[in-house]
């Protein structure tokens, strides 16, 4: 029923599309030169880095006490020097978050394998 | 006129009232911060919707896209920083003047000019959804393949300054589309083994990593960039010789705004760049632009407002977006299994009324809010960086993580923040790809499915006249710019000369 389409020309037919596009850009066709980007900055790195072990971190503690360390965390990263400012805003936005998604949606979000051991 | 007041029955329901002013405050609340546009706004918000019904979560997605643009004027005008790029051709003017100390009167114009494109915007929706969709009853797989390669194509002009670039994002979007079991035949591809992927890559991780994660990656590279903050120490409104000044400015962007909105594609940062030219042409105070002329706010604004409810019109009658929120608004409504299109005119004219009604009362609404609390608004925009950011990537994982309660989408949203930072750095505009990516599943469908109409006799594709004309449309879409462009350098080396 399906001969001449098969699950793999539709992304076949796209990559050629994409290799063709990629060498009129190659040729500058429809592809005015750019300056090279300058150097991503090591803020960029350390906040990505940031941002993944938070992921690592929810599967370990769970997600809302990562939440608060990565939001005190980013902060200060970031340049904030107020402790208390950064943990009351964080304690309040997971509250919030938690009251919402948790409590009304009735969402459930990782323990982390530590609370996992102990239950 | 059945239309227009079935509209505001179906808004008068006290859920989509409440979700209407939730909608459209927090829609003028996000897009007032800095580099979080509508887009950003509405797919960080479009997790919340997961529970609701699709007319509740069409009016609140709605909302929020048509406040969310007026938000971005705000931040333009009193930071000289965009809170969405619809609102950069706004700044130009809104700063100066709120430099001068008429920062109430640029904010008082920029609400009264957005209202008023709004509100035109969403009438011709009124008018001409209906229309279009009746056209597009008569269309086939054959005519839908048709257009959304129109579709793509647009994309071409949108963001960016490399038209090959923008395919190739858009051809992307449409690979990552078919990640996933093929539907017809039962093979997965691009899953490598993980069960994860096996219904395809979700919309809602996508979509959010491109927008929010990738500008909070971007804000990263711009620490300690100082920003100059203006007090709105003036709250004053436009006079009446304001409003009789800007009066030619609103109408004639209001017009164009609608019309570019409706255009496949292109949205309100096309519609207010354009107008705020065409406003500076048809003056008569043209010596004040770049030093604080009103004009020059009502016009971009008047415009980029317009083209919200010009954007709908595509989305809802064919189900091809009008510009990158309705992209996303678009997956919302796939998300909740509704298909935009002809057919939802007869089969879910509700959901339509809700649109029209939501849209009209939030445009109503942002105008009160804009006029009555823009100083509290303002305040929006000094929330410091390190406490903004961290908090909208909370709120992204969230966002991300709730639908399918799912740490993998929590990675895919990473993955793409990478993505979506990486295209910047490298002149590519998230938007083609976010395109690509909601119409994907339709260009394939709908060519698998001609195909078996014609037999698999791709040439049966040139005997329908409105395939080929949008084949021709489509083709002088992407030729005509290069072609114009050679024929203009040509034209000025001289003859004779070798280079």
């Amino acid at each position: 029923m399906v001969s001449g389409l098969g699950a793999e020309a539709f992304p076949r037919l796209v990559i050629g599309v994409i290799a063709l596009l990629a060498v009129l850009a190659a040729f500058g066709i429809g592809n005015p030169p750019m300056e090279t980007p300058p150097p991503v900055p090591p803020m960029v790195w350390m906040t990505a880095a940031v941002l993944l072990a938070f992921v690592g971190a929810v599967e370990l503690v769970g997600m809302w006490p990562s939440a608060i360390v990565f939001l005190v965390g980013l902060g200060l990263l970031w340049g904030e020097r107020s402790l208390w400012k950064l943990t009351a805003s964080a304690l309040a936005l997971c509250a919030v978050l938690y009251g919402l998604f948790v409590r009304v949606l009735g969402g459930n979000f990782p323990k982390g394998l530590i609370a996992n051991l102990w239950s | 006129m059945d239309a227009f007041l079935a509209g505001l029955a179906a808004v008068a329901d006290p859920q989509i009232l409440f979700l209407v002013l939730a909608g459209t405050v927090l829609g003028v609340v996000v897009g007032a911060l800095p580099g979080i546009s509508g887009s950003t706004t509405t797919a960080l918000l479009l997790p919340l919707t997961i529970t609701m019904t699709p007319n509740a979560a069409i009016a609140f997605l709605g909302s929020i896209y048509c406040a969310a643009n007026f938000g971005g004027s705000i931040t333009a005008i009193l930071i000289n920083t965009p809170g969405d790029p619809s609102a950069s051709a706004t700044a130009f003017d809104g700063y100066p003047l709120a430099k001068r100390g008429e920062a109430g009167r640029a904010l008082g114009m920029s609400a009264v000019a957005s209202a008023i494109g709004g509100i035109f915007s969403v009438i011709v929706l009124i008018i001409f959804a209906p229309v279009l969709a009746r056209l597009a009853y008569q269309f086939g797989p054959p005519e839908y393949f048709a257009l959304a390669l129109f579709g793509l194509s647009m994309v071409a002009a949108v963001g960016g300054d490399s038209p090959v670039k923008n395919l190739m994002a858009a051809a992307s979007g449409v690979l990552i589309a078919t990640v996933g079991l093929d539907l017809t035949t039962g093979v997965e591809r691009f899953t490598f083994g993980m069960p994860a992927l096996s219904d395809g890559i979700g919309f809602i991780p996508v979509l959010i990593g491109l927008f929010a994660i990738a500008e909070l990656l971007e804000r990263a590279s711009q620490r300690g960039v100082v920003q100059e903050y203006i007090k709105l120490n003036s709250a004053r409104l436009p006079s009446l010789a304001d409003f009789r000044k800007c009066a030619k400015a609103i109408s004639v962007s209001s017009v164009i705004g609608t019309f570019i909105g409706m255009l496949p594609a292109l949205g309100a940062t096309t519609a207010a760049l354009i107008c705020y030219n065409e406003t500076k042409r048809w003056s008569k105070h043209k010596e004040e632009f770049g030093k604080g002329a009103i004009e020059g706010v009502a016009g971009p604004e008047a415009a980029n407002n317009a083209a919200v409810g010009g954007a709908m019109v595509p989305t809802l009658a064919l189900g091809i977006p009008g510009s990158t929120t309705s992209a996303i608004i678009l997956a919302g409504l796939l998300v909740q299994g509704v298909r935009p299109g002809p057919h939802l005119f007869n089969e879910q004219p509700t959901l339509l009324y809700v649109v029209f009604g939501s849209m009209l009362v939030a445009n109503l609404l942002y105008l009160v809010l804009g006029l009555g609390a823009a100083k509290i608004f303002a305040r929006i925009a000094l929330i410091p960086d390190a406490f903004l950011w961290p908090a909208v990537f909370i709120l992204s994982v969230v966002g991300a993580y709730a639908p399918n309660q799912s740490m993998e989408d929590v990675v895919i949203m990473l993955l793409f923040g990478g993505v979506g930072f990486l295209f910047r750095r490298y002149g590519f505009s998230p938007a083609p790809l976010i395109m690509g990516l909601v119409l994907g599943k339709l260009v394939e469908e709908t060519l698998k499915q001609s195909l078996l109409i014609f037999d698999q006799d791709w040439t049966q594709f040139f005997a329908r006249p409105v395939v080929v004309t949008l084949f021709l449309v489509t083709a002088a879409g992407l030729l005509a710019p290069p072609l114009l462009r050679a024929s203009r350098r040509l034209r000025r080396v001289p003859m004779g000369k070798n280079v």
